[in-house]
């Protein structure tokens, strides 16, 4: 079949968000013809992405919560600009009802689902309830908001140990902790409350049972305003350090060449999307045991950070279909047999943070250079001079490599890393070395306890490379001496 | 000449530059070894090359790579640690402080104080939550004593190197 492009008017469409993905969005709005509108804040004042947008404004405020938080500061200035839509990227107001309601009464359309979808998503109970009305499996645990710690030690009790506290709020991995006795609870359960309210305004916790070596196998999801709805196939995301994902596969090695198992949780996927009418790109993530029984986990109403490995395998490009959806525009995807995936991806995130310690460590990049083999693709906010703050998510940017089969693209991988040169900045390049070396990696058996029960982390050689600092040194010499 | 690289838990890799020699406008040859508890370790011969506006290095000045651009190496990152630069002397004031005396790693925001002044704390005690990058830390002390002081209230938002607490051992 041929589609045709068609001439459309173009539309002004503002980034509310910054970092790699400003930058991702704003080539896709440039794609369509659109004009990309980028923001920048006193906390950030040369970011990155401003160089793909074709218009930048300032968003005065020095937190988040003036900037990228505030939303009536970014309806209003979305209408001072005279904006058609506003994407949102991830984080910050990508999964909040009332932004897209906030800019849906301004006029503005908001590149993301309906409403409605957003709010049923947004919160686990409710996505859990209607989950279990569309016939899709949940993990066992409570319905609604556990008020006390005696309660949930009560529902801990009834459920079973281990079990996972979480946020009704939460996503991305914040706000949630796992439990493996009563004193666990007792005292995480303060702490995640606060950690929930600080990151989403909401301290109100959830207590489900939780799965032993599970894999986390999440389906990507597009679907237009005319109903038609879509799979991208699986990704698995299973290597996670604090709940967070570092390193992603598309597709999954733990569903392998089981086709019968990708289709049913794909089509189970779809099912749920169906059942909330979603009407953009999203994820569903489940979780799946060793027995390959899966659970729905949540549904996340926006795009993803590691969306770049589905683009890799089925060549789409989720953003740009986004914005289509959004303005009601065809997807011009035929069926769903349109959509084949080949090869396999890989996405290593790279965060500004101690490769063993694995916690943030902000701090200013003196030197940045890339030297990376065939199929490989940076998306990145990095630049020389860059100062990473901790006012933000220590990701700096997500390395994707492709390859025909998995070794393939375990091989690039391996060559990219070492080709990924950043100075001056702790970054976990070094324990993404040592996972792509690592025997249980290679297999494709990991589970989400790689880091803690393999710990590729300890493996890391800590030496000084002497001749490593002869070098820069050496050169920082021959400058001096006017070489 | 003496270059010292101090990171911010005061560990310290001094190297020596022993030998210059510039064969040519284009080519410099150094000589490096490293000091450690007063002797000389890894020696080590390092060419420069300048080539179209790139620095190259060699060893043994016949095989050539590429050196990847850092224009001002006030820094140096070794896998997890992140070394300040110093030419030629050793910064003073940099020793290291009281162990009672707890100081910031990174940026922060104070979340939760767990302790008063005056309140006795064993080693391992968590005494402090900051807040960096939507993550708690949690600040343990590494004495046993009493807290002398409390420099920060909750809510600060504190800059890298700022003394929260200070906890009198004993």
């Amino acid at each position: 079949m041929n589609i045709r492009l068609k001439k459309q008017k173009s539309k002004r469409i503002l980034i509310a968000n910054r970092g790699e993905i400003a930058s991702r969005v704003a080539k896709a709005c440039r794609e369509l013809g659109h004009i990309a509108v980028g923001l920048f804040t006193d906390m950030e004042p040369n970011a990155a992405h401003l160089e793909f947008c074709d218009e930048w404004v300032h968003l005065t405020g020095k937190t988040n919560t003036e900037t990228y938080l505030n939303i009536e500061k970014l309806v209003s200035l979305a209408k001072e600009l005279e904006i058609d839509g506003v994407h949102p990227g991830y984080g910050f107001l990508s999964e909040n009802g009332n932004f897209a309601s906030a800019l849906d009464e301004a006029g503005i359309v908001f590149i993301g689902p309906n409403i409605h979808a957003i709010k049923v998503m947004g919160d686990k109970a409710t996505s859990k309830a209607l989950a279990k009305e569309a016939g899709v499996p949940v993990v066992p645990g409570t319905a609604a908001a556990v008020p006390t710690v005696e309660e949930a030690i009560k529902v801990a009790g009834e459920i079973g140990y281990p079990v996972l506290l979480k946020a009704v709020a939460g996503g991305g991995g914040r706000g949630m902790r796992a439990c493996e006795s009563e004193g666990e609870v007792k005292g995480n359960f303060e702490a995640v409350q606060r950690e929930s309210k600080a990151a989403f305004g909401n301290g109100d916790l959830l207590v489900e049972k939780l799965i032993v070596n599970p894999h986390h196998i999440e389906v990507q999801i597009l679907a237009d305003k005319k109903g038609n709805v879509f799979h991208f196939y699986e990704r698995e995301c299973s290597i996670q350090r604090r709940h967070q994902k570092i390193i992603e596969e598309a597709p999954s090695p733990f569903i392998g060449d089981d086709e019968e198992l990708r289709n049913s949780i794909c089509e189970t996927a779809i099912r749920l999307a169906k059942a909330v009418d979603y009407d953009s790109a999203g994820t569903v993530e489940f979780i799946m045991g060793e027995d390959k029984s899966f659970y729905f986990l949540e549904m996340n109403t926006r795009i993803q950070v590691e969306h770049p490995i589905t683009e890799e395998i089925t060549g789409a490009d989720l953003i740009i279909c986004m914005i289509q959806s959004a303005f009601g525009e065809d997807l011009q995807i035929p069926g769903q047999e349109f959509i084949r995936k080949t090869g396999h991806a890989i996405e290593c995130r790279i965060c500004a943070e101690d490769p063993i310690t694995m916690l943030p460590a902000p701090g200013t990049v003196t030197g940045f250079e890339t030297n990376f083999p065939q199929g490989v693709r940076f998306d990145h906010c990095l630049y020389r001079g860059l100062n990473v703050t901790p006012d933000f998510d220590p990701m700096v940017g997500k390395l994707v490599a492709k390859g025909l089969v998995r070794d393939v693209a375990i091989r690039k991988m391996k060559a990219a890393l070492k080709g990924l040169y950043i100075e001056g900045l702790k970054n976990n390049i070094p324990l993404h070395e040592v996972i792509m070396d690592d025997p249980v990696f290679e297999e494709g058996k990991y589970t989400t306890n790689f880091i803690k029960e393999v710990a590729p982390q300890d493996r890391i050689d800590t030496s000084i490379n002497h001749l490593e600092i002869y070098k820069k040194l050496a050169a920082a010499e021959a400058r001096n001496m006017g070489m | 000449m003496r270059t010292y690289l101090i990171d911010s838990e005061k560990d310290e890799v001094i190297i020596d530059l022993k030998k210059t020699i510039r064969h040519s406008s284009e080519l410099i040859e150094f000589e490096f070894s490293s000091i450690k508890e007063n002797k000389e370790i890894n020696a080590e011969k390092v060419f420069i090359k300048k080539l179209a506006g790139n620095y190259y290095y060699s060893t043994n000045n016949r095989t050539w790579r590429k050196l990847a651009r850092q224009h001002t190496p006030q820094k140096v990152l070794n896998v997890n640690k992140v070394y300040d630069l110093y030419r030629g002397f050793k910064p003073s004031g940099l020793s290291s402080g009281d162990s009672g005396e707890l100081l910031t790693q990174m940026p922060g925001k104070v979340v939760k104080i767990n302790v008063e002044k005056g309140q006795k704390v064993k080693s391992g005690d968590c005494v402090l939550i900051l807040e960096a990058m939507k993550m708690e830390n949690e600040i343990k002390t590494s004495v046993d004593g009493v807290v002398k002081e409390i420099h920060v209230s909750v809510g600060d938002a504190l800059d890298s190197g700022v003394l929260m607490l200070e906890i009198e051992q004993g």
